[in-house]
């Protein structure tokens, strides 16, 4: 922000002058001469509640002391922090609030980082003077993970109040008046939350601690390591905590990383998921039809020895590989490059395929770019936010809490295009905090966007430029809204004409308009195009091209985006280039100084088709599991089976892996050093915090000692002389700052959609999806993300297993007083496909009708779903269905 | 009131209707009276800036205990501020000794309303709360009734006597916390929260009930708004002890006096004046003590202060203030150790817990008062009592800190040596007993 003379104002400091901007509180003006005020309450992400007294000042003019933490710096104030006054209020507050705390220092988890022992320590504390009995609140069990000692709560409220203002949830409230001011939940039940651990992470004394490690160390035994969390595409920074190189501990830091300190569930307790006892320690390999251990040189050389067979017996394309959008950029780099190299094949994908591809590709498209144009800081400075299948707060916590931030603090109208109901609940809900709503199926997103699009047209909110250069796109889109009725459009999406009408004005009249998609939007039937209809929203309003607007698809892995940067889907080259252009492919050549297979390579599915079909004979699948991801439909198991010869590179043995000749183990991204892209497209640094469990390796190693085998050395010393080289092959890649800095939108792409490729299936997206999959059954199933999991491997974290450890299915009231079903009992769900059984949570932010299962336990429910294709980035789409349920008695 | 010869007499003003024979409080008698004149010459015809300078020029003084002018107070408001404005009619008298807003609810409860509708049609509120003390079940149905027939009548609600001016009024009960009194913690708990004090600045005025604008005033504040106008703010501004303490007061007297009750007098009569000729002088002609002379807040004066006028400024002088007009007299004999205990007791209770000064000071004070008065008092106590209080004083979020502390800071200034006796007596105990274990945790 620019600081002109009108925007900033000076004061003193204990002498110092100071500038900062108008607005800033006293105690933040303070930090910035170094002088640290000592306080509990404030916090810079909370209100100031000035409710500690810790941070008193004597400010010139004023008679009494003054809060620093809720007093604006104004012009010409002379503050004093150090004086005999102050330093007595200080002492005094502190004696207060040391009269009834515990000083059960010793055996407490915060003892050593503790800003209560600290400041007693600074003031010089001696004997109390306190000899009154002191308060005692009765030890009270308050939840699985998370632990509460109220004798030792300085009552700061920093944790209801972050709850509260930062998370939506609420899950917190101080109880009781006066010194028996407790924190509780609201209600007798015990803590059920989001389970950020926001709380532990603000209590400035050990009042709420986290139970996965409770009394195991003391904060100076810790060994930290700063580094990226491993679960979703937000790319939190988190700081491991390890003793003798055992976790104990994540947190972030204040201010740390793209998720500015805040962390989820998954990032604060998954951390245990590679810890797991299951984690494979030695190679694997298939003796007499089973899996066996065997030495690192036994399993490489048969490896390399397998695929030079199939290579020379069958061609390269008779091999495929498949890679986790789980792994570093340096691996996803060095894995397309041996399958393009050592193989010889374009045969490659990873699990961008699962949805990601489809905002990638719309993107390329429409704008140019294969990544956003936006950072999280133009979410947070909107002014008009449009969310569109994105279930944000349990698939992209983090991004969720820029959305949060925009609209409480900020006050952005928000839109929604969600398949959730507003409802209170134990975790926060998005649309809760809407100015419009359209809460419609998975499989009407589409449409729904299609009637904001009418609506656009209609009330004649088409930019006018674009109207006046580009007369034939506008014509064409128009034309095509025209054969959508209102009645059909309005049956559709279940909202009225007026909900979309409000959307469309506020999208056109909003300054900084952001687009977010998510995953149930991207792995949807019909994704790319819906992802286009968005795009074409932002260009028919005139938002693509301006600054702080544009379209952000959400990633569910955390690096899905560095898969399809690094090259590791089939059509694309490294840097997102083309393969089936000469110059990028010559580009890459040059690098690689090695010529490029030139036949398009197959997608997941296709491989998986070409497997069963006897084409495709051999497999490198590093940490994907399609078996237990794909539908039965698709037959993932019995293609695979086929092959002459699977190798897997694996954390543990999953349904794909326990079907390999090879299994090689793996290290987790907690043992291993790297880069990982987050969907914003910033490049962050991975740093080992403990070592390889067992025998595993990196990814990239196994790689690099396999392309030896071949013939075809890849060989780095480390990560990163890998990184080294994607530097000199990925523009982007070199700036590792604290920011990512966002491309701006190809206005040549921009006319080259507008001048007629925008022509390309035109048709088929503005068309209304019809009636839902027509297995059977009226209830829409839905698979969903859950806030505590992501993908299989959270469900092997202990921490995130107490908090949700099995499947259950979602249900709406209605539907369960119809049914006359309660938490707990038994359904059976079935089709034309087949059926499953499970048990049901009833929960009233599930629409009527609807019904959520949590896509991370097992694969019971995989042969309800159909799965189809996209023609256009050949996404398999799998994620609903039509079932009946009925309950088991 | 009854007429007593040798008393004088002066014109009641806000009790003036209630004590005519047979009159019930109904809107009937209400408008008999002259009830809703104000409202009609007023609404439609003065423009709501002219009011505020009325009342302004009136002199007119918050009866809650601050004593802020009223009408400066609502000039505060932003002029230019687009979208909806709120009154608060402070209903939540819970300050021990005092008790004169329960009979002005109880028994004319249109005088109130009429000077709430007035208040908004001068800052241009259309919507007014009522925030009443839980307890007053009785004062909360009989406003509501009240409401309801002023709402029937056409002097509530929209379009207020066809003029065109919206005002409608709502009861609010609270729900037993002392600290809802304090006009931020009022707005907290009518929004459905915790009943917190909060930080100010910004203050009501413009961040106010739901970040609006607002204005809090006090039950008797606004019951006087019907007679400044129809009687002229010359008039009202001419009662009492002019410029800066104007209009009458309504006194509540408690504590060893002959007749306790509520007394409408001008300000600057005299304590004794009160006292001795309107509460009929001390129960069994006994020596007075002391006496706390506006509500618990308020530091004990004593006996040399008898004298003192009753208006802002003079008691101000004396080390105190005229706060609530609670007057609570205490004859000679009253251990005053004891009496700043039992209100301690109270505070230590109704300390809501949000700042740590007055919430780990108040159990501290109230556990070290008990043991004085217990006879297990120490020598250091007196300076650790003095201490704490000093350090809670001024360092709070609300005036509560000042407020706890004035019992214990007055009674230690005015009657230390009955501290010391105790202290004494229980060192000399202590001499013959081992003292028992401390219960330590």
């Amino acid at each position: 922000m620019p600081e002109s003379k009108t925007d900033s104002v000076r004061l003193t400091i204990d002498g110092i002058p100071v500038t900062v901007p108008k607005g800033t509180l006293v105690i933040e003006a303070a930090r910035r001469v170094g002088v640290m005020i000592p306080h509990f309450c404030y916090h810079p992400k909370l209100k100031p509640d000035a409710n500690c007294r810790m941070c008193l000042v004597e400010v010139e003019k004023m008679p009494k002391l003054q809060t620093s933490c809720s007093t604006v710096a104004t012009e010409g104030m002379a503050v004093r922090t150090a004086t005999t006054v102050v330093n007595d209020a200080h002492k005094s507050v502190l004696e207060f609030i040391l009269a009834n705390h515990p000083l059960d220092c010793p055996v407490c988890d915060q003892g050593g980082r503790c800003d209560l022992q600290d400041f007693s320590h600074q003031y010089t504390a001696t004997a109390s003077r306190f000899v009154e009995t002191k308060r005692i609140f009765q030890k009270e069990y308050f939840s699985p993970l998370i632990e509460t000692q109220m004798n030792r709560c300085v009552q700061c409220l920093r944790c209801v109040r972050y709850c509260d203002e930062v998370m939506d949830v609420k899950a917190l409230a101080p109880a009781g008046r006066g010194t028996m001011t407790e924190i509780k939940t609201f209600g007798t039940h015990e803590l059920d939350c989001e389970f950020c651990g926001g709380c532990v992470q603000i209590c400035p004394v050990g009042a709420i601690t986290s139970r996965l490690s409770m009394y195991e160390y003391r904060p100076w035994m810790l060994k930290r390591a700063d580094t990226v969390c491993q679960f979703c595409g937000d790319g939190c920074q988190i700081t491991v905590q390890t003793k003798d190189n055992e976790l104990i501990e994540v947190n972030s830091e204040y201010g740390a990383g793209r998720n500015s300190g805040d962390l989820c569930a998954r990032g604060f307790f998954g951390f245990r998921a590679t810890g797991h006892p299951d984690r494979l320690t030695k190679p694997l390999i298939r003796r007499n039809g089973a899996l066996v251990e065997t030495t690192w040189e036994e399993a490489l050389e048969y490896t390399a020895q397998q695929i030079a067979r199939i290579k020379n017996a069958h061609g390269a394309q008779a091999f495929g590989g498949l890679i986790s959008g789980r792994c570093t950029n340096e691996e996803l780099y060095l894995f397309q490059k041996f399958m393009r190299l050592a193989i010889g094949t374009n045969n490659l994908d990873s699990s961008a395929r699962y949805g990601h591809m489809n905002g990638v590709q719309a993107m390329r498209r429409v704008q140019g770019t294969h990544r956003w144009t936006l950072s999280f800081e133009e979410i947070v400075q909107a002014d008009v936010l449009l969310l569109v299948g994105t279930n944000v707060t349990e698939t992209n916590p983090i991004t969720g809490l820029k959305v949060k931030e925009a609209v409480k603090k900020r006050q952005a109208r928000l839109f929604t295009i969600e398949s959730i109901r507003p409802a209170i609940g134990t975790i926060s809900n998005i649309t809760n905090l809407v100015d419009q709503h359209v809460c419609a199926l998975p499989t009407q997103f589409g449409g729904a966007v299609l009637a904001l699009l009418k609506a656009v047209v209609e009330s004649r909110l088409v930019d006018q430029r674009l109207q006046h250069e580009s007369p034939d796109y506008v014509g064409a889109v128009t034309q095509a809204l025209e054969r959508l009725s209102w009645p059909e459009l309005e049956a559709a999406t279940g909202a009225a004409r007026d909900t979309f009408v409000q959307m469309a004005t506020g999208l056109a009249q909003g300054r900084r308009v952001v687009v977010l998609a998510g995953q149930e939007l991207l792995r949807s039937a019909g994704g790319y195009g819906s992802c286009l209809l968005l795009l074409d929203l932002l260009l028919l309003t005139g938002k693509l091209t301006e600054p702080g607007c544009g379209f952000a698809p959400l990633a569910e892995e955390n690096n899905d985006q560095g898969a399809v940067e690094s090259g590791a889907v089939a059509e694309l080259l490294p840097g997102g280039l083309d393969l089936a252009n000469p110059e990028a492919r010559a580009r890459i050549a040059r690098a690689w100084k090695a010529d490029l297979p030139l036949a398009a390579g197959a997608t997941l599915v296709e491989m998986i088709d070409r497997a069963r079909s006897g084409l495709v004979k051999g497999m490198l699948i590093v940490g994907e599991n399609p078996v237990g991801s794909l539908p039965t439909v698709v037959g993932a198991k019995e293609a695979l089976q086929r092959l002459e010869f699977l190798v897997c590179q694996e954390l543990f043995l999953t349904e794909t892996a326990s079907l390999a000749h090879v299994v090689l183990p793996a290290a987790s991204s907690l043992e291993k050093a790297g880069t990982f892209t987050n969907q914003e497209g910033h490049v962050q640094a991975v740093r080992p915090a403990v070592d390889p469990i067992g025998e595993s390796r990196p990814d990239w190693e196994i790689l690099s000692a396999l392309s030896v085998l071949l013939g075809t050395p890849l060989e780095y010393g480390d990560a990163k002389e890998l990184l080294k080289e994607i530097r000199g092959v990925i523009p982007g890649y070199g700036l590792l700052g604290p920011a990512p800095i966002p491309p701006k939108v190809d206005r040549a792409a921009v006319e080259r959609y507008l001048a007629g490729d925008y022509r390309r299936a035109l048709a088929a997206r503005y068309t209304l999806a019809g009636p839902a999959d027509a297995a059977g059954g009226t209830t829409h199933l839905g698979l969903f993300q859950s806030l505590f999991h992501s993908g299989k491997l959270s469900t092997r974290s202990k921490g995130l297993l107490q908090i949700e450890a099995q499947a259950a299915l979602r249900i709406n009231p209605a539907d369960a007083a119809r049914l006359a079903l309660a938490d707990g009992d038994r359904v059976r769900l079935s089709n034309r496909r087949g059926e499953v059984t499970t048990t049901v949570k009833v929960l009233e932010r599930v629409p009527e009708g609807s019904a959520w299962f949590p896509d991370h336990f097992g694969q019971d429910t995989a042969k309800l779903f159909e799965c189809a294709i996209d023609p256009d980035t050949n996404v398999p789409a799998f994620r609903t269905a039509s079932v009946s349920i009925a309950k088991i008695s | 009131m009854s007429a007593i010869e040798h008393m004088p007499t002066y014109e009641p003003v806000l009790l003036k209707n209630m004590s005519q024979p047979g009159y019930t409080g109904s809107l009937p008698d209400y408008e008999k009276t002259g009830g809703y004149r104000a409202l009609r010459n007023i609404l439609g015809k003065v423009a709501p800036a002219d009011v505020t300078q009325l009342v302004i020029k009136s002199g007119l003084r918050g009866r809650g205990g601050a004593g802020f002018p009223t009408g400066v107070k609502w000039g505060f408001l932003p002029k230019d501020y687009q979208g909806p404005r709120y009154l608060c009619c402070n209903a939540d008298e819970s300050e021990p000794g005092t008790f004169k807003d329960r009979q002005l609810i109880e028994r004319d409860p249109h005088q109130i309303l009429e000077g709430i509708v007035l208040a908004c049609y001068a800052i241009g509120a259309e919507s007014a709360y009522i925030y009443i003390r839980g307890e007053f079940v009785l004062g909360a149905k009989i406003l509501e009734q009240a409401i309801g027939d002023a709402r029937a009548a056409g002097y509530i609600g929209k379009n207020i006597l066809g003029t065109g001016v919206h005002a409608d009024v709502w009861v609010h009960r609270g729900a037993g916390a002392y600290i809802c009194g304090e006009e931020t913690a009022l707005l907290e708990s009518l929004e459905g929260k915790r009943g917190l004090p909060r930080v100010k600045p910004p203050f009501p005025a413009t961040h106010g009930l739901y970040n609006k604008p607002t204005v809090v005033n006090n039950v008797e504040t606004l019951a006087n708004l019907p007679h400044i106008i129809n009687r002229g703010p010359e008039w009202f501004a001419a009662i009492g002890s002019p410029p800066k303490s104007t209009g009458t007061r309504i006194f509540c007297v408690s504590g060893h006096v002959k007749r306790p009750g509520n007394y409408e007098v001008p300000m600057g009569i005299t304590f004794r004046e009160l006292i001795y000729e309107h509460a009929g002088g001390m129960r069994g002609d006994k020596a007075i003590k002391a006496f706390i002379p506006g509500g618990a807040s308020a530091p004990f004066l004593t006996p040399d202060h008898l004298d003192v006028k009753m208006d802002f400024e003079s008691v101000a002088a004396a080390g105190s203030m005229l706060g609530s007009g609670g007057v609570t007299v205490m004859e000679e004999g009253t251990s005053m150790v004891w009496a700043a205990l039992r209100l301690m007791e109270f505070f230590y209770h109704e300390s809501c817990g949000k700042c740590s000064p007055c919430r780990e000071g108040s159990s501290w004070l109230v556990q070290t008062m008990r043991r004085i008065v217990a006879k297990r008092g120490r020598a250091q106590d007196l300076e650790t009592l003095s201490d704490l209080c000093k350090n809670i004083a001024g360092r709070t979020v609300c005036a509560f800190g000042d407020a706890e502390v004035s019992p214990i800071m007055s009674t230690l200034k005015h009657w230390r040596h009955e501290y010391l006796a105790l202290i004494h007596e229980a060192e000399a105990a202590h001499l013959l007993r081992p003292e028992p274990a401390a219960k330590r945790h």
